[in-house]
């Protein structure tokens, strides 16, 4: 596949520590697309060996608004169905100029490692020096092992090596939209995490083209009037949760987007430090970045302060565990009794519809109401659209406030960027084979 | 006529470096943008923007923007910033001379209109 793509699988053995590359070809592409399209096949391909498949939109990393988001299928060891969990922030698009479009984990290693993917190499490393460490206290090691600030990274704390039904697996130093358990997994596979760094080049069929019509879309996208809006507290009140603006105010800092994404849907606190600050800080870690906004809030419902709720977020993404899950299972109202509870956490969270996509997305429309109104009808919406963004490599949450990105849109530049020709019958088709 | 940032508006998304590189390579890169993201300070949440023009590097922070002549001694009492070493290795801002229909990449495709022409 010689456009929008690495051309490269990666297969890694943990049993082994054999690695292999396929051929990424065209009538893979021309069948699954890319994305979970391609993310599921896979999975079926080698699902007796319980894998771990990591795979980036066929638009990630590319001038289409919003063409931000990887994505990690496996089946959770909490719910058991095969799950499909964004990969955001700036570590999607790194993935792909990493030199893989797609990497399988198979098995188990015997001991703890971590993959170190880079400019079309993969290494299997002893994790033994940050095994037992924090996401933070892991990510910081490897960007200071490697050199590179800008390494970006996928790991998994505690919670994941204790095996916590809610361990997560968090990127760079922030929680993620991984609901499903999937830290559990990896901790179980003996596998800390991946760090990734690229600098590859993606070729595309016709680039003129696919620059201009990128163009056209994102002015189309500048007219909606949701875009004078930053930030997760204008989200929270389109959804209905009033006077979020007003309680994070005293903590709020900045506002920052991911790869490409038009809205920007993270917001940093500031914990330590004046949040009007606009200078480089002398605290090495002043606060916390927040993307998962119903996480926040249901921190908010337990009375905290925002300054708290920093805090335990904070202190979950340290720990590698769900901030929501915490928040929803710990039944305690302190930042000393949640954080002391992490370990104890279990129960049940809910995952809306067929299982496959995390509720760290809102189930609704966002500013926009896409015409929707009947709540079945709105679910049915908010599954085809995970879907779509998540096969082509769209913001997942932004793809809910914009309905200037259309699957007529990502087929047109998905065929302008491969020259192949990707119908809508074709979407059709995969979105019906993704299992959940 | 130059390129003017604004970081207290910039989200940090790249979209100038990418358009930046592709405006270079004719595809899809982040190794050849005169103009990148700053984003090394991931922690601290402190970004802007760092623009190579031909004689000067331009560091646009959110407290202001610093204008450095290439070539002149560092001032001993700073501390050295390794994403600036790279940078001054690239070409130089060429307002992207040859896209006609577009004008600077970098800001047709800014989506907060945080880069504009001076």
């Amino acid at each position: 596949m010689e456009y929008l793509s690495t051309d490269k699988i990666l297969v890694i053995d943990l049993n082994t520590a054999e690695v292999e590359e396929e051929e990424l070809s065209e009538a893979l592409v021309e069948e699954h697309i890319g994305g979970i399209g391609m993310t599921s096949y896979l999975y079926d391909k080698y699902k007796a060996d319980d894998p771990i498949v990591i795979g980036t939109g066929l638009l990630a990393g590319t001038t289409y608004p919003a063409s931000a988001s990887a994505q990690i299928t496996a089946k959770s060891p909490v719910t058991g169905k095969i799950s499909h969990c964004p990969v955001i922030y700036k570590l999607g698009v790194e993935i792909k100029y990493s030199g893989f479009d797609y990497i399988v984990v198979k098995g188990s290693s015997p001991s703890p490692v971590y993959l170190w993917i880079h400019d079309g190499v993969a290494d299997i490393s002893d994790a033994a020096d940050i095994w037992g460490k924090g996401v933070w206290e892991s990510t910081d090691a490897l960007r200071k092992f490697v050199g590179d600030d800008l390494l970006q990274t996928m790991m998994i704390g505690p919670a994941g090596e204790n095996g916590s039904d809610y361990a997560q697996v968090c990127y760079n130093y922030w929680s993620s939209p991984d609901r499903f358990g999937f830290g559990k997994l990896f901790g179980a596979k003996n596998l800390k995490g991946f760090a990734f760094r690229g600098m590859g080049l993606i070729e595309v069929a016709e680039p003129e083209a696919y620059v201009e019509r990128s163009l056209e879309i994102l002015k189309q996208v500048k007219e909606n009037g949701f875009l004078e809006k930053k930030g997760i507290a204008p989200i929270l009140e389109a959804l209905g949760h009033e006077g979020v603006a007003q309680w994070m105010g005293p903590v709020t800092h900045r506002h920052s987007a991911d790869y490409f994404t038009p809205y920007a849907t993270n917001t940093a606190l500031f914990l330590d430090e004046d949040p009007g600050l606009l200078k480089e800080s002398d605290n090495d870690e002043p606060g916390v970045i927040v993307s998962d906004i119903l996480a926040l809030v249901e921190f908010k419902n337990l009375g905290l302060s925002a300054l708290d709720t920093g805090r335990v977020l904070k202190a979950c993404a340290k720990y590698g565990i769900d901030p929501f899950a915490v928040a929803r299972l710990c039944g305690k109202t302190s930042v000393e009794e949640i954080t002391a509870s992490f370990d104890a956490i279990s129960g049940e969270i809910a995952i809306p519809g067929s299982g496959m996509f995390t509720p760290w997305c809102p189930t609704t429309p966002i500013f926009n109401d896409f015409d929707l109104s009947d709540s079945n009808e709105i679910m049915a919406w908010w599954e085809r659209r995970q879907a779509v963004a998540m096969i082509f490599g769209i913001h997942p949450i932004f793809s809910l406030m914009c309905p200037e990105l259309t699957e007529e849109n990502m087929l047109e530049l998905a065929s302008l960027g491969t020259g192949l020709e990707l119908t809508q019958e074709t979407l059709d088709k995969v979105i019906d084979t993704i299992p959940g | 006529m130059g390129i003017n940032i604004n970081a207290l508006k910039c989200t940090n998304c790249m979209a100038c470096e990418m358009v930046c590189s592709y405006h270079r390579d004719d595809g899809f890169a982040f190794l050849s943008a005169c103009i990148v993201a700053y984003r090394a300070k991931e922690k601290k949440d402190y970004f802007g923007m760092l623009l190579k023009e031909e004689d000067v590097l331009i560091v646009a922070r959110p407290e202001g923007v610093e204008i450095n002549k290439i070539g002149e001694e560092a001032d001993p009492d700073k501390k050295a910033d390794a994403s600036a070493k790279p940078m001054l290795l690239r070409e130089g801002c060429d307002l992207c001379e040859e896209m006609d229909d577009y004008g600077p990449m970098c800001i047709a495709f800014c989506p907060v209109d945080a880069i504009t022409l001076d």
